[in-house]
This record gives C-alpha cells, sequence and structure tokens, in this order.
C-alpha cells in the first residue's frame, strides 16, 4: 500500500467510522492537520479575522459606530504588536490607512495628528541616543565604576546598576545599555575564556546594567518614551485653558522627578540583591580582570576637548528639558540638542540615520493618534466604564485595589509588547477609567507609566533587554527566572508610593 | 540581505565536476549539536566528503530595542575588541572534528572570508579548511532575520545533502509554544530541500531504522539511506507497518522489496520487521534500539500537507530518538 493510500485510510476511515466517539474522531481530525503554510503569517489573519467579526457586532447602546471602529482598530493593533506577523512599522502604516478608510475622517488630519510634542521628543531623544553612544564615554565611566567600588563582584554589580541607573534616567535606557554592555562583557572575558564557567557571573554583571537601567527609565521624563507619550496624554485630555484648576494636568519635567526619581532610588539596592542570590556567581572577587581593565582604559590617555564638549552640550540639553520644556516643549529641547551635537561634528549624520529605527517613531506616532481617537470617539470612555463594572464586584473598583489592578493589566500588556505601545494603548482607557471611578488622573497615569516599565520577563520587553541579550551570553529563560521577583518588588514599591509618598505632594 | 547572496554565491558554490557529499551542521552551542556533529565526522570521514558547521545569529535590529538599532551596541563592542556570539562554538566544533582526526596537520590551508548583508555591521563570515585531496571543512557564521532563515539560505548557497540539527525541546514539553512560535528544527525539516537528520540523544553504532510502504519513493529513500549507512558501516533494517491483518501482506512484500533493492546494491540488510497498527505510534515504540530513524518524506505538499499531516513529520516531533527524513 502507498503511503498516500495508507494515509488517506487511517484519517477517512477514523473520521467516516460511526463507531467511535466524537471525541476520538475529533482527536484524530487534529493529529492529521498540520498546518504549515501560512505558519508565519496565520496572526495576520487571525487578527483581519478578529476584527471583522468585532464590526460585524450589533452596536452596544452606549457606544457610536466609530467608537466600534476604533475599538476593532486598536484590538487589531494590539494582537499584531505582540504576534508581530508582520514588521512592526507596517501596523503604523494600517492605522493611519484605517484612519481615512474606516472612520472617514480627512487624510490631512490624520497625517496632523501624526506629530505632536511627545514624538518629537521620541525622535530627538533617539537621535541624542546614538549621539551620546559614539562619544565613547564608556571606558571613563567604567573607570569611574571600577575605581569607586573595588573588586569585590557584588559591590561591582552594585556599583554598575547604580552608574547605569543615574545615567539611564536622563539620556535613556536603550543609550545607556548599548555604552556599558562592553563594560560588562569585558569583565566576563577577562574572567575566564569558558562561557560556560562564567555563566552566572555573566548573568549577574548584564542584568545589573539592563534592570539598572529598565528601573531608572521611570525616574525622568526623558527616561523613556512611554514617559513622554503620558504627559501628552494628561495635558491632551484634562488640561483646558480656561480653567486655572486643571493647571495641575500639565506635568513638566521637575515635577515628573519628583514623583518618581525617589522611587528609582529605593528599587536600586533591591535589584543588585534579587541579581545577587538569584544567580550566585562564580567569582566573588574580580580583581584580575579589573586590573586588566584598567590597563586597557589607561591606553585612553586623559579626556579630550570634544569629551568635555560633548559633555557641556548634554548638560546644556538637561538644563534645557528641567528648565524651558514647559514653554517650548519637551520634544523641542530634544530635537536641539540632537541639532547642537551634530553642529558641534561630534557625530555623522550618516552614524545617526543608521543608527535610529525610524519605523520606531512611525510607530509611536501611529500609536498616539489611535490613543487620541479612542478619547474622540469615546470607545475609551466605555471601555474604561465596562472594565470598571466588572472590577468593581471584585472589590478592585477603587483606591489601591483599582491601582494594583491597573498595575497588573500594563505589567502584562507591557511584557508582551514595547512598552511605549503599551502605554500609547492603554493610556486613554486608565485615564477615563480614573475619571468614572473618581480616582486622580494623575495617580492612575504614574501608576500605569511606571507600570509600564517592569517589562523584566521577556527579551523584547525594554530596550535595554533586547540590548544586552544581542552578547549572546543569556538565555530567554533567564529572563522568567529573575524577572519575576524584580515585578514583584517593583509593584510593591510602586504601590507603596502610590499610597504614601504621593499624597505627601497633594495629588 | 538577499540582494548580497549572489555575491558571495560565486565561491560559495562548488564548482568542481565530481559530486561530492557535502553535510551542513547545524551547532547551537548545545550538547546535542556536537552530538551530531560527532555523527557527522563519522559520515563525512572520507575524502570526498564535505563538513559544514553553521551557527545562525539573529540580526542586530532595533525595533524592540525601542528605537535604537542594536548595531550602534554591536558596534561599540566590537571597538572594545569583543567577538561575536557563536565564535566560541564555532571554534569548539573545530576543536571537535580535530580531536576525531577528520582535520589538522599539515596539508591543510586555511582561508577566510566575508560576506556584507545589509543591515547588519557584520554580515556573514566563514572560514574555511581545505586539505590536498579538496575535502572540506567549513566554519560558518551567519546572519539572518531568525536561524531557520539563516540555516535554509546556507542550503541555497551551498547545495547539501544532509542537514544535521538538534531536535527542539518545546516538542515534548510545550504544544501551546509550538503554535505560537514553530521550531526550528520543524521549519528546516519541512522546508529543506534535501535529507534532514535531527538529531536526539544520537549515538552512532546502533544501527538504521529504515520504514517502508511499499512506494516508489520509500525504496528511493532506502536507497539514497543505504549510501549513508554505508559510510558510517551502520547496519540496515527494515521496517514496515500495516493498518490492520489484511495489509500484513502488503507491509511484508514492502519490507522484501527492500531488502532485494539493498541485495542489489551490495548491502546486507541486518533484520526485516513488520507490524500491525497505528504507522506513527509503531514507528516510535520501535525506534530507540536504534541510532536513527530513516523515514521518506511523504511528497505531499502545499494545501494536501496542509490539510493531511504526514507521517513522517508526526514521528519526527515525537519519536524519543533521532529521526532523518530522507529527500
Amino acid at each position: 500500500m502507498s503511503e498516500e493510500a495508507l494515509r488517506k485510510n487511517t484519517v477517512a476511515n477514523r473520521l467516516r467510522h460511526g463507531g467511535e466517539s466524537g471525541l476520538r474522531r475529533l482527536m484524530a481530525l487534529r493529529r492529521a492537520l498540520n498546518l504549515v503554510f501560512f505558519w508565519e503569517k496565520k496572526f495576520f489573519f487571525i487578527a483581519m479575522l478578529v476584527g471583522a467579526g468585532m464590526l460585524s457586532l450589533p452596536l452596544p447602546d452606549d457606544l457610536s459606530h466609530e467608537g466600534l471602529v476604533v475599538l476593532t482598530m486598536s484590538v487589531v493593533a494590539t494582537i499584531l504588536f505582540v504576534t508581530e506577523p508582520v514588521p512592526l512599522p507596517t501596523v503604523a502604516l494600517m492605522i493611519i490607512v484605517a484612519q481615512v478608510l474606516l472612520l472617514g475622517i480627512d487624510s490631512t488630519k490624520v497625517a496632523k495628528s501624526l506629530m505632536t510634542d511627545s514624538v518629537l521628543f521620541i525622535m530627538g531623544s533617539l537621535m541624542l541616543a546614538v549621539a551620546v553612544v559614539k562619544q565613547k564615554l564608556d571606558k571613563r565611566i567604567a573607570w569611574f565604576i571600577v575605581r569607586l567600588t573595588g573588586t569585590r563582584t557584588a559591590r561591582i554589580c552594585f556599583g554598575i546598576s547604580l552608574v547605569s541607573g543615574l545615567l539611564a534616567s536622563f539620556i535613556g535606557e536603550h543609550t545607556v545599555a548599548a555604552m556599558m554592555l562592553p563594560v560588562g562583557i569585558t569583565l566576563i572575558t577577562l574572567t575566564s575564556d569558558d562561557p560556560k564557567k562564567v555563566r552566572n557571573l555573566a548573568a549577574v554583571l548584564l542584568f545589573s546594567i539592563s534592570y539598572g537601567c529598565s528601573v531608572a527609565g521611570i525616574g525622568t521624563p526623558s527616561g523613556g518614551a512611554r514617559n513622554a507619550i503620558m504627559i501628552g496624554y494628561w495635558k491632551e485630555f484634562f488640561f483646558d485653558p480656561t480653567n486655572p484648576e486643571t493647571q495641575k494636568f500639565i506635568v513638566d519635567y521637575l515635577k515628573w522627578m519628583m514623583y518618581a526619581y525617589p522611587m528609582f532610588l529605593v528599587q536600586l539596592p533591591f535589584v543588585t540583591l534579587i541579581l545577587l542570590f538569584t544567580f550566585r556567581p562564580e567569582y566573588r572577587d574580580l580583581a584580575r580582570a579589573v586590573v586588566k581593565l584598567r590597563a586597557q582604559i589607561e591606553a585612553e590617555g586623559p579626556m579630550k576637548g570634544a569629551d568635555w564638549v560633548s559633555i557641556f552640550i548634554f548638560f546644556l540639553i538637561l538644563v534645557g528639558w528641567i528648565g524651558l520644556s514647559g514653554d517650548i516643549g519637551m520634544g523641542t529641547v530634544a530635537i536641539l540638542g540632537a541639532a547642537a551635537f551634530l553642529v558641534a561634528g561630534l557625530v555623522r549624520w550618516e552614524d545617526v540615520n543608521n543608527g535610529v529605527n525610524w519605523g520606531v517613531v512611525l510607530l509611536y506616532a501611529a500609536a498616539i493618534s489611535l490613543g487620541l481617537q479612542m478619547k474622540d470617539s469615546g470607545a475609551a470612555a466605555w471601555v474604561a466604564s465596562n472594565f470598571l463594572a466588572l472590577l468593581e464586584p471584585m472589590g478592585f473598583g477603587e483606591g489601591i485595589g483599582l491601582w494594583g489592578a491597573v498595575s497588573a493589566l500594563t505589567t502584562a500588556v507591557t511584557n508582551m509588547m514595547s512598552n511605549g505601545a503599551a502605554v500609547a494603548v492603554l493610556g486613554p482607557i486608565v485615564l477615563n477609567l480614573a475619571d468614572a471611578a473618581g480616582e486622580s488622573p494623575l495617580v492612575i497615569g504614574f501608576i500605569t507609566a511606571v507600570s509600564s516599565a517592569f517589562a523584566y520577563l521577556t527579551v523584547v520587553g525594554t530596550p535595554a533587554c533586547t540590548i544586552v541579550y544581542a552578547s549572546g551570553y543569556l538565555k530567554t529563560t533567564d529572563f522568567l527566572v529573575v524577572g519575576w521577583k524584580m515585578v514583584v518588588m517593583s509593584i510593591a514599591i510602586m504601590l507603596a508610593a502610590a499610597w504614601v509618598y504621593w499624597p505627601l505632594l497633594g495629588v | 540581505m538577499s540582494e548580497a547572496i549572489p555575491e558571495g554565491s560565486g565561491m560559495e558554490v562548488d564548482t568542481t565536476a565530481e559530486r561530492r557529499f557535502r553535510i551542513l551542521v547545524c551547532i547551537d552551542g548545545s550538547d546535542e549539536s556536537y552530538r551530531g556533529l560527532r555523527y557527522a565526522a563519522k559520515l563525512g570521514g572520507g575524502v570526498d566528503a564535505d563538513i559544514v558547521l553553521v551557527y545562525v545569529r539573529p540580526i542586530d535590529q532595533g525595533l524592540r530595542s525601542g528605537g535604537l538599532q542594536v548595531r550602534v551596541a554591536r558596534e561599540n563592542m566590537l571597538k572594545w575588541g569583543l567577538e561575536l556570539p557563536g565564535i566560541k562554538y564555532l571554534k569548539k566544533g573545530q576543536e571537535i572534528l580535530e580531536e576525531l582526526g577528520v582535520m589538522g596537520g599539515p596539508d591543510w590551508r586555511e582561508e577566510s572570508f566575508h560576506v556584507n548583508v545589509a543591515g547588519d555591521p557584520l554580515g556573514d563570515n566563514k572560514i574555511q579548511f581545505v586539505n590536498e585531496h579538496g575535502k572540506m571543512v567549513v566554519l560558518k557564521l551567519k546572519v539572518a532575520p531568525d536561524i531557520a532563515t539563516g540555516i535554509l539560505e546556507q542550503w541555497e548557497i551551498g547545495h547539501y545533502d544532509l542537514i544535521i540539527i538538534g531536535a527542539s525541546e518545546r516538542w515534548r514539553k510545550r504544544r501551546v509554544k509550538t503554535f505560537w512560535d514553530p521550531a526550528v528544527a520543524e521549519k528546516i525539516a519541512v522546508h529543506a530541500p534535501c535529507s534532514v537528520l535531527v538529531a536526539r540523544e544520537l549515538e552512532a553504532g546502533h544501527g538504521h531504522l529504515i520504514c517502508v510502504d511499499g512506494s516508489e519513493r520509500a525504496l528511493e529513500a532506502v536507497r539514497t539511506d543505504a549510501i549513508l549507512a554505508s559510510r558510517c558501516q551502520c547496519p540496515v533494517s527494515l521496517l514496515s507497518v500495516s493498518l490492520d491483518e489484511e495489509g500484513e501482506a502488503d507491509a511484508r512484500k514492502a519490507v522484501e522489496d527492500a531488502a532485494r533493492a539493498l541485495a542489489d546494491m551490495g548491502i546486507e540488510v541486518n533484520e526485516t520487521l513488520t507490524r500491525v497498527g497505528d504507522p506513527v505510534d509503531e514507528i516510535i515504540e520501535a525506534g530507540p534500539d536504534y541510532s536513527l530513524v530513516v523515514l521518506a518524506d511523504s511528497g505531499s505538499t502545499g494545501l494536501k500537507r496542509f490539510f493531511m499531516g504526514s507521517v513522517a513529520f508526526k514521528v519526527m516531533e515525537n519519536a524519543y530518538n533521532s529521526v532523518m527524513i530522507v529527500r
């Protein structure tokens, strides 16, 4: 019997035989199915089917047709963000097209809604990130760290987390991760050539960098794109120039820092403790590696003029963010800084052009524009009121219960997709939720923006994790092993801050 | 990235008239991949065989890194003099081959090549060792959007006879996970145009179990595998499974035909077996006594495979030991 006939026999027989139970027949069919083709793009089709299904549902009473369309778009976009069957910027393009075709909005209006100060800020800080990495200041920083900490492994780890964190809170986590990664790997390779012998040491050092950067990303608005997006939403949703009461929804650089910076500082020691207890490095002292590293760094010679100029420019940008961003916008300061680096000749445009993934800018622009549509069409308010109705019977309708629920929701979403996109999609919903539940939108907004930094579980979660993973020393499972402890620690500290510290600032 | 391949293909494709036996071993640093390499060394020990070790690293892409390209970090690492991931694993592979006596010694020449790949600052790199008889061992560090694509691209420029790859850990444990992201070995086995050996606790010396069903395709597979088995002097056994008692005679005939075909080639068959039952289950049960289970690819493609599946693939996914799908 040929294999062909044999197989036909098996499946056809098993399906035809009336004697077998329905379950067995189902099992036979399941074994026979082998979805090989369309495999890679399957989620695209699933997302499209879900979208078509949602659009053909009867309209709920309190939701407009536009609301349903926008809601469908966000659900489809979220599925595509998480499963990535198509390149992510494609999703951005589809959002733009859908706004014109499905919602019937004028295309010029859609195009205008794409560019906001938040998007300019994201674009500018990416260019700054490349400029800063290109300055080769990493060796100076490494030298500073080892001089500060000595040679004990635990102290070096804390030093790396501390310095990475302090820098990352101002210049963005991906910048610092890219700068510090070679420092970490150099220490590992100088300790031992065999990756198997230094597995735990490698994990501790590299996670010190990535988690140090991740916990710092919440510290200031320039720490991550998500913070800028939330600031944009507050202003867009709640600020009314005619009402002085709403002035508090204009959150500037310093105000953000007052709320979030202490949280970052409290988290830092826990990062080192969690890492050391989880991985238990093979070497307690890295004296040999540190001595060799020091020799490498000393070969660089003293600081040069260009180094000082770049530090000076960066200092000016920081002053601009703190002092001027209220008047001219954070985005303007960021692109001014990028222009200054280019004018001073400290970075070539080619490097900036190659180093920035412009698709991300497009992605955030489209996600924010969709978020604003969520608000305008009433979809966000509808989801928020339904979500609240779901939470209330469980006792999560207000206060710390609601905060915890929002935080858990954000953490879950952010671990599956880019955290900026998570905030852009969730922001309008949770801010409406706060409104409906009578909570302060500021507190809920902070909780969402801060929780979106808790993407410790996956490689794609935060930029710093992705970059550190490129070293090839870590496994994806390592992120899970240590990540959940970090999530628990971070949520606990954040809820404590929301309960005890923020009321002191008068929310 | 695809633009870069034609540029490299000129020098990569073996242009010698004589057909050489080429084995592609996928290295990922795991013990399983080195066991696969040892087996490859056994198969490819002769002068007319080439062994290519490939490590595929994902392209450094920046979409997930919040917009800063990973290449910025990579370039920074290179400035510090740090190696790419994978180089160590390939070097260990080379050491294993030297230890087994497949390569090493004064008559081996060494050359290195580099091919630019758009989207990645470092591109593909390879070191090629050739001895005076033309036998080649290649260490290749390849970059590709994902691992399976990289391995398949490597086949296109090299045209291999056999790909050896470690089994995916995910098959046994989590079906949900495979739905989310099909395992690399599965992708290779489905798409590769040549025979694929999925290594699982692979160990030489226990012989091949060739499964036949009486079709011409299976006979062809028997002939192909016989050549392989003769390379490593492995004993060959034959198995055919019939669905019910009535089919048993057909099964026995299939086994006998195959044994005759092997006898014509001058290869002795160790034992012949026939079983009754579900082909997938029976083959999986019989498998562990042998080094590897050999099956013919069913040859159904497109929609047919989409709906009907294939015995070969189910055995590959669920077997306890190594499985080779012959094409």
